[in-house]
């Protein structure tokens, strides 16, 4: 994968965005994080929307289902219903353990669904997890955009 | 020879006769238009006596029978209304508390790790003590949402083969036994009507005692069942430790325990589970004990059909 990876985070805690940040702070990938509080915000970056021209897609999206009005899930079905954006892999990363919030979110085309860990070691260790699978192992699509996104990376 | 209560709100008089013997026990209630004239000084009568005062004053107790099912009917209702709002709080505090003591758990951890021997030496012990508290708060938090589940979700009825669920039990925590050392011996469990979830946790919570609060001696842990009218008794019986009688009563409640947790790990919240399940189709829980010889653990749950039936 050429340049480093970019991941949006979509939590509307902005201490959980931070934890993610302190998480990969020290790993090889250098990872690019940037983080939105809410749905229409998380859109408006995906779609690269008002402020977000200059900004570049992101390889991956940690996703919260517990946003304001609990948008997660209408959230995770806009964007996979949406030819231009639903190659990006998905990581719901939230605090629910409960079955029916897991397989919704699968069902609703998730990549994938983390337990956000109560204890701090293991809340590291599964962002690490997270960022080592997708980017040390995985293997993700062309980005179509890759001009703009190197342009944006010039620019900030 | 009757007790006789008195209460009048505003101008209904009620009078309620409680035998002597079983006060509680389906009262009879009087119930009937007062005229606000005085009433006998003494408050105890035979109902002969309150018979003869009430028809001097010609007032006519009315079915007093039909009176007393319906104010029991009231009251059974009220008491599993609030029954019901006491779970729904527990569920919804336990729940919505867990987020922010995350919050709180997870940055003292931060802080303390980040800041370890950077501050005082009192600061460092002021972390420790910060995320120690958080993280038993969500230990607690854990097991009281587990509890109110229970009851809460309405456990099934359906006829279950206890037998199956013991072995299942036993291979579950087959590493404990193991390490404990634990000879376990188990006759031939019958069928009784619950959810299989609640009995693998009921069975589970109690063996799970049993390999905890054992003794030096090597440990013996049995199984056995007896049928007692509609239900079937269970008697889990081991040699360990054993419960003060004057214990036995309250390790049903919820986070007693008798132990230090550095004694032996654990909240206090198992038997609180079992006693829920047991009472959610209507048995009983209880122990008998003797200190340092060991505890028998029994409990009754409705019967089900007999497996060879075909029953699932
Ligand atoms: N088989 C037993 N022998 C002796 N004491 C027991 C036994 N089972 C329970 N007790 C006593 O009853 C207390 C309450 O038991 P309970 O299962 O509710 O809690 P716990 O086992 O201490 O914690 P948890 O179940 O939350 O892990 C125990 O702390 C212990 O003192
Ligand atoms: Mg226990």
């Amino acid at each position: 994968m050429q340049g480093a990876p970019e991941i949006l985070v979509v939590d509307d805690n902005p201490a959980d965005a931070v934890l993610v940040r302190e998480s990969l702070a020290e790993t090889s990938h250098q990872s690019h994080i940037y983080s939105v509080t809410d749905a229409t915000e998380a859109l408006a970056y995906l779609r690269r929307q008002r402020k977000y021209q200059m900004t570049a897609r992101p390889d991956l999206v940690i996703l919260d289902l517990n946003l304001v009005h609990r948008d997660g899930h209408k959230f995770l079905t806009v964007i996979k219903s949406d030819s231009g954006l639903r190659q990006i892999p998905v990581v719901v990363f939230s605090s629910s353990e409960s079955l029916s919030d897991i397989t919704r979110s699968y069902l609703l085309g998730a990549n994938c669904y983390v337990s956000k860990p109560a204890d701090l070691k293991r809340y590291f260790s599964a962002v690490r997890a997270i960022e080592e699978f997708w980017f040390g192992y995985a293997s993700l699509p062309k980005k179509e955009n890759d001009e703009r996104s190197s342009c944006a990376r010039i620019a900030d | 020879m009757a007790t006789v209560g008195i209460s009048n709100p505003k101008s209904r008089l009620r009078l309620l006769l409680l035998e002597e013997h079983g006060i509680g026990e389906d009262p009879t209630v009087w119930e009937m238009d007062y005229d606000g004239g005085a009433l006998p000084g003494d408050p105890r009568h035979t109902p002969e006596k309150l018979h003869k005062w009430l028809t001097s004053k010609k007032i006519c107790p009315c079915e007093p029978r039909k009176m007393a099912e319906t104010d029991l009917a009231r009251k059974m209702e009220e008491l599993s209304r609030s029954n019901r709002e006491l779970e729904q709080f527990a569920y919804v505090a336990s729940h919505d508390l867990r987020e922010p003591l995350r919050m709180v758990a997870t940055y003292t951890q931060l802080l303390a790790e980040r800041y370890r021997g950077k501050l005082d030496r009192n600061a460092d012990q002021y972390m420790e003590y910060a995320t120690d508290g958080a993280l038993r708060m969500q230990a607690l938090i854990q097991d009281l949402l587990e509890l109110s589940r229970v009851g809460r979700e309405g456990g099934k009825k359906q006829s279950i083969d206890c037998d199956a669920v013991l072995e299942e039990v036993l291979r579950d925590m087959s590493s404990s036994i193991r390490d404990s050392g634990a000879i376990i011996q188990h006759e031939k469990l019958p069928a009784v009507t619950a959810d299989r979830c609640y009995l693998l946790q009921l069975f589970q919570n109690l063996i799970g005692n049993a390999i905890k609060f054992r003794a030096k001696a090597p440990l013996e842990i049995s199984v056995a069942a007896e049928a007692e009218g509609k239900y079937w008794r269970f008697t889990i019986s081991d040699n360990g430790i054993g419960i003060a009688p004057d214990c036995q009563e309250n390790i049903f409640t919820v986070f007693q325990r008798l132990h230090a947790r550095t004694e032996y790990p654990g909240n206090g919240i198992g038997l609180a589970i079992c006693k829920k399940i047991v009472e959610q189709y209507g048995g009983k829980i209880w122990v008998d004990s003797k200190p340092g010889t060991g505890s028998q653990f029994k409990f009754t749950l409705p019967a089900g059909q007999p497996c060879e039936q075909g029953a699932s």
